[in-house]
């Protein structure tokens, strides 16, 4: 699965795509399956066709979390759509709910310890 | 400290007005960012992960209490309630929008602070030691040649575009609290045998990628030809460093390319084709700009303050606070005290914006109006009176700022790391608050004396990873923060570059290799050594056989 991704011009916040706009939350973000190549470098297309509203368009590849959700694989992606970890309070994670919590369980690519929680604090 | 005058002023509130101008063409579309990316850059805006940081320059890391004030401000109205303090003296916002970036300059300017130059291809804000002007060590005040190059380098036509970013130190002590030797130019103060003021010049230091502890290209320097010799040295930079490189283009590279020695004969071929009349500061501007620094009115007090004693003997977290973060002064009766951003659990280098309040509170009550910035991500009242310890120490206790534990195992130098920079490929931030709470027990921390550890979340090493005791590097293995440690390093006057312990450890087996390297330590120290003198004595192996030995 994958989702687009970019900052938004003005503010700087994360944003992802969602049919044809821009929204702040990760579990607002529409999902492609493999197949939909074309439908991914279709929204990598309209956001750099809309250089006033987002900046650097790109796609993330995401990994099902047992039995909660979807998360980005990348940790530095996984940061993008939480926040900061040393503060809970700061950034999108601030209104947790089930979307944070699946991404703060993921353990990403985790191929060459297996380690999970990877960006959960101790 | 240096008051700026009309024209600096006048200068400010353009380039404010310039850059306003520039963000509103900005989103109208009539710039894109392939356009506007250096220019935003060039007033320190820097998009990040979470949002656009601004990193406000700190010339040579001093502040005076309406400053603070309104950096505390801005870190309430603008940012989530933060500043965080960097290895450039300098301070960051990690939450700031574009939109109010040029609101932000123009309060800035209010205060005589801004952006320029702490980004971009150029000279960046020149560092100084955070105890100038207060130290007994001191040959000379350092900001007054700060201040020098502050007027000198500012928006300089010709070195606004260098291949890559310039930065220089200055000391005016033979301690060196400022890192002068892994600096593109380290400058020491030192005086001759017949009493002449000059600089040691050190040129080709860095960290990053490649670090160097830089060679002396110049005993000593008059004092006077400075910026005719600074003029020279970045000439020959300009000319030959590569830009076709961007890995390879720092000065370091160029003076190892060369030889120190054949960088020097250059360095003085082009000095001597510089009219120094023209270039060199006149006695009167340089006495001009001595003389902001000279007016410090310091009282004649007794070298013992009895009511500080009594306090020390009835207080033991005082009496703790007064042995690891209270220096001497050169005047009798007064103190430095540093003032810890690092408590355990407290993002390295972070002030709230409350605390920067009553830091700025303490400096105009108790410290002559005054106030720096550590490059190890600390504060410095510089110029409190002994009698006054008790209540400045009783303040800061109340803020949950008098953390006793400069250059101890605890006082961590991290980067931002991953949790913000766009650059990073691991996290640094949760590292240091894993190891401080390993050694949170203050005892045990004064037990192992000075310990300098260091993190960056990537190889450019803003987190001085190189230069630590212990170095702690985040990179990425397979898609994972995992890191790597080097020991032995020094960013102090007997600089030296670390030496990697073996294989990078996964993140929480960082905190338990550190204790490791510790009891190693304590089992083989002599006397009074530091960690470092013992790792100097004993190398690198039982270090490296205590950690790895553990992992089978």
């Amino acid at each position: 699965m994958k989702a687009v991704t970019a900052n938004r011009l003005i503010d700087g916040e994360v944003v992802f795509w969602k049919e044809g706009a821009w929204v702040d939350g990760f579990g607002d973000a529409q999902l492609f399956d493999d197949a939909q190549g074309e439908e991914v470098e279709a929204a990598v297309a309209a956001g750099k066709a809309a250089p006033t509203v987002i900046v650097d368009p790109y796609p993330i590849d995401l990994i099902t979390v047992e039995g909660l959700g979807l998360a980005p694989v990348s940790y530095r992606e996984r940061i993008r759509a939480l926040g900061p970890t040393n503060e809970l309070l700061h950034g999108k994670q601030a209104e947790g709910g089930a979307v944070v919590e699946a991404i703060r369980h993921a353990s990403g690519a985790a191929r060459s310890t297996g380690r999970v929680d990877l960006i959960r604090r101790k | 400290m240096y008051q700026y005058d009309v024209i600096d002023r006048e200068f400010l509130t353009d380039r404010s007005n310039e850059f306003r101008h520039q963000v509103t063409r900005r989103l109208a579309g009539d710039l894109t960012e392939d356009q506007f990316k250096p220019l935003r850059l060039m007033n320190g805006l820097y998009l990040q992960l979470h949002a656009y940081m601004l990193r406000v320059a700190i010339p040579y890391g001093s502040l005076n209490s309406r400053q603070a004030r309104r950096l505390a401000w801005i870190a309430r109205t603008y940012d989530k309630g933060y500043g965080h303090m960097t290895t450039r003296q300098n301070i960051q916002f990690n939450w700031i929008k574009l939109k109010d970036a040029p609101d932000i300059l123009d309060a800035l300017a209010e205060v005589d602070l801004h952006a320029i130059q702490t980004s971009g291809n150029c000279i960046r804000n020149t560092t100084a030691d955070p105890y100038a002007g207060a130290t007994a060590e001191e040959i000379d005040d350092p900001r007054v040649w700060s201040e020098v190059i502050r007027q000198w380098s500012t928006l300089h036509p010709e070195f606004s575009y260098l291949p890559r970013k310039f930065k220089i130190a200055i000391t005016g002590a033979l301690t060196d609290r400022a890192a002068v030797k892994v600096h593109d130019i380290g400058l020491i103060l030192r005086r001759a045998r017949d009493g002449s003021l000059g600089f040691e010049v050190i040129v080709g230091g860095g960290q990053g990628r490649t670090p160097y502890v830089g060679p002396t290209i110049k005993h000593h320097l008059p004092a006077s030809s400075l910026l005719s010799y600074l003029e020279a040295v970045l000439r020959v930079y300009n000319r030959h460093g590569r830009r076709d490189n961007i890995y390879k283009a720092r000065i370091k590279i160029l003076v190892a390319a060369l030889g120190a020695e054949e960088f020097g004969r250059q360095v003085e071929e082009e000095w001597a084709k510089i009219d120094q009349s023209r270039a060199d500061l006149g006695d009167q501007e340089l006495a001009r700009i001595r003389g902001a620094f000279a007016q410090t009115p310091f009282e004649t007090l007794p070298a013992r303050s009895e009511a500080f004693e009594a306090a020390k003997a009835a207080s033991p977290s005082l009496a703790r606070f007064a042995r690891n973060n209270v220096k001497a002064h050169k005047k009798p009766g007064y103190a430095i005290v540093e003032v810890s951003l690092k408590a355990v659990g407290q993002t390295p280098g972070d002030a709230t914006a409350d605390q920067l309040d009553v830091v700025a509170d303490l400096a105009e009550r108790y410290s002559l109006d005054d106030l720096r910035v550590t490059h190890a991500q600390n504060l410095v009242l510089p110029h409190v009176k002994l009698d006054d310890l008790p209540a400045v120490h009783a303040a800061l206790e109340a803020a949950g700022l008098a953390t006793a534990n400069i250059d101890l195992i605890s006082d961590i130098i991290a980067c931002p790391g991953l949790d913000y920079c766009a650059l990073a490929n691991a996290r640094a931030i949760p590292i240091a608050q894993d190891i401080a709470k390993t050694f949170a027990d203050p005892d045990r921390a004064e037990t192992i004396g000075e310990l300098k550890i260091k993190i960056s979340g990537c190889i450019n090493a803003c987190g001085h990873h190189h230069v630590a005791h212990i170095g702690i590097l985040g990179v990425d293995k397979k898609g994972e923060e995992f890191y790597q440690l080097s020991l032995g390093g020094s960013g102090a006057e007997d600089a030296s570059i670390g030496k990697i312990l073996g294989p990078a450890l996964a993140a929480d087996r960082v905190a338990p290799a550190i204790d490791t390297l510790v009891d190693t330590y304590l089992a083989a120290r002599q006397g009074e050594e530091r960690f470092l003198d013992t790792y100097r004595r004993v190398g690198l192996e039982p270090f490296k056989e205590a950690v790895y030995a553990q992992a089978d």
